[in-house]
């Protein structure tokens, strides 16, 4: 009953024997009264606004206001960076305007007919040659293609585990490098001028 | 027999299963897959036959290559047709910078040693500077060509020792040296013979290293075997065990190397190779031996 009449502290006094109600009553597990609408309404009166003299704050409604502002101008970021990225310009593709100038035509010339007929002809000699050359290059690894699937099969023959070994890829192989062949040889003891360039390429960041 | 008769069986995967040395290495991976499961019973009823030792002497050999260091003198047909191509390029191309430069400096000139010359209105025009024509850098650029003598192509008129790696230098060459097999004394490709417990590629790499008084740097081109020659021991050599020898060859390109001009080496082209080796050996030989 004490305890009732503490936690009632600012309400005005009520009849005693509807405090005897409440304590017998709604005395629930732990002893605290405010259960039901009716209660709570009740003590809302007591505990209100013209007792207490302050403005009300907003808790809730601000932050949500301002979290949908920060999300909509959150979502017109991405809109704007969803544009795809620019392509970057081929620079072979398009002719620099300086090489469409009438100026740099050269004149054409005008070919006598001897000339013409020996260029065709020299042409199509040229095919044949070439036609030639191909058809011994490719014969030319087909045999060796030929030499080495019969030097797999003796080796088959010979040993199961020589051949697994001989079909292993090797790693060590590649990169492979190999300085082909140039006009004339290489000096021994040569030492090349150094040279400065200046690089001008532009680069294109995506 | 069982032995021929599993011989036969795989013929046939064989001729499916054909081994391009360019995509070796990645059609080895595949083709060991698909005939470790494929071939499983064929192989072992050939291991069962071979359980004992097979007759054949194995020796692994390398066919060491040195490529061309310049390019080859070319044919009167190519030589014509590249003059023909030039020829059509210059036509059908545009005047670049530096033959506008020319054409103006010349059209100068000729203003200039006209009769009606005025050169005030001229020296308004380009600003009074003292302009180099095109025309005397082109000659300026040819002078400084001429200060750099670069190394002659044709060094191996006077004869290069056939042992030297600088002859020829357009060519492929490939290494010969003299060894003594058997009871002669015959040129041939390196080879050693085969050791239990190694592969063939290191038996040929042992083969290239144990040359006496010579160090060869080579890049052997994978483990795969390039050629094969077979041949039988003369009756009197046969035993049981030994009926004849497998002679396996390994490709690879010389990369660094030198030898001493005592030891019998030789260095020489494919169409050089017939007057060295021996009929049968030259034929299987011959094959793996590229000229591009």
């Amino acid at each position: 009953m004490l305890s009732c009449l503490v936690y009632l502290r600012n309400s005005s006094p009520l009849p005693l024997i509807w405090y005897v109600v409440l304590h017998s009553s709604l005395m629930g597990v732990d002893g605290h009264v405010s259960q039901g609408p009716w209660f709570a309404s009740v003590l809302t009166l007591k505990t209100s606004a013209p007792l207490r003299a302050e403005p009300k704050k907003k808790k809730k409604v601000d932050p949500r206001r301002e979290q949908m502002v920060r999300e909509r101008l959150k979502k017109k970021l991405k809109k704007l960076e969803r544009v795809p990225p620019e392509l970057i310009p081929i620079e072979d593709f398009t002719t620099p305007a300086k090489y469409m100038d009438e100026t740099r035509v050269r004149g054409a010339p005008q070919l006598p007919f001897e000339e013409s007929e020996r260029r065709a002809l020299l042409l199509k000699e040229w095919s044949r040659y070439k036609q030639t050359q191909h058809r011994a290059e490719m014969e030319a690894v087909g045999l060796a293609v030929e030499a080495q699937r019969e030097a797999l099969e003796e080796l088959r023959l010979e040993s199961e585990e020589l051949y697994q070994a001989a079909l292993r890829p090797d790693p060590l192989l590649f990169p492979f490098n190999h300085q082909g062949p140039s006009y004339t040889p290489p000096k021994a003891q040569y030492e090349a001028p150094e040279g400065k360039y200046n690089n001008i390429t532009k680069v294109y960041t995506q | 027999m069982a032995a021929p008769c599993s011989r036969m069986a795989n013929r046939p995967l064989w001729q499916f299963i054909t081994n391009v040395r360019r995509t070796g290495l990645k059609h080895t991976g595949v083709r060991q897959i698909s005939l470790s499961s494929a071939c499983r019973a064929a192989t072992q009823t050939r291991s069962k036959t071979e359980g004992v030792a097979s007759p054949w002497k194995l020796y692994g050999a390398v066919c060491l290559q040195r490529l061309p260091v310049i390019s080859q003198e070319r044919n009167p047909i190519e030589d014509q047709f590249a003059e023909l191509m030039h020829q059509m390029e210059l036509e059908r191309s545009l005047l670049s910078d530096h033959e506008q430069r020319l054409l103006e400096d010349s059209e100068r000139m000729t203003r200039k040693q006209a009769d009606n010359y005025d050169s005030d209105e001229e020296e308004a025009d380009y600003g009074g500077q003292e302009t180099i024509t095109a025309q005397d850098q082109e000659d300026s650029w040819e002078q400084k060509l001429k200060h750099f003598q670069p190394a002659l192509r044709d060094r191996d008129v006077g004869g290069t020792p056939l042992g030297s790696v600088e002859r020829c230098l357009g060519d492929s060459l490939v290494l010969l040296v003299q060894q003594t097999v058997g009871k002669e004394t015959i040129w041939l490709l390196p080879q050693a013979q085969w050791e239990a417990g190694e592969t063939l590629r290191q038996t040929a790499e042992r083969g290239l290293n144990s040359l006496p008084e010579a160090d060869f740097k080579a890049t052997f081109l994978g483990n795969t075997p390039c050629g094969v020659y077979r041949y039988k021991f003369p009756k009197e050599v046969q035993t049981e065990c030994c009926v004849g020898a497998k002679v396996f060859f390994f490709k690879a390109f010389l990369s660094a190397g030198s030898a001493s001009q005592k030891e019998p080496f030789l260095w020489v082209k494919k169409t050089e190779l017939q007057g060295y080796l021996k009929p049968p050996y030259l034929e299987k030989v011959d094959r793996f031996i590229l000229n591009l």
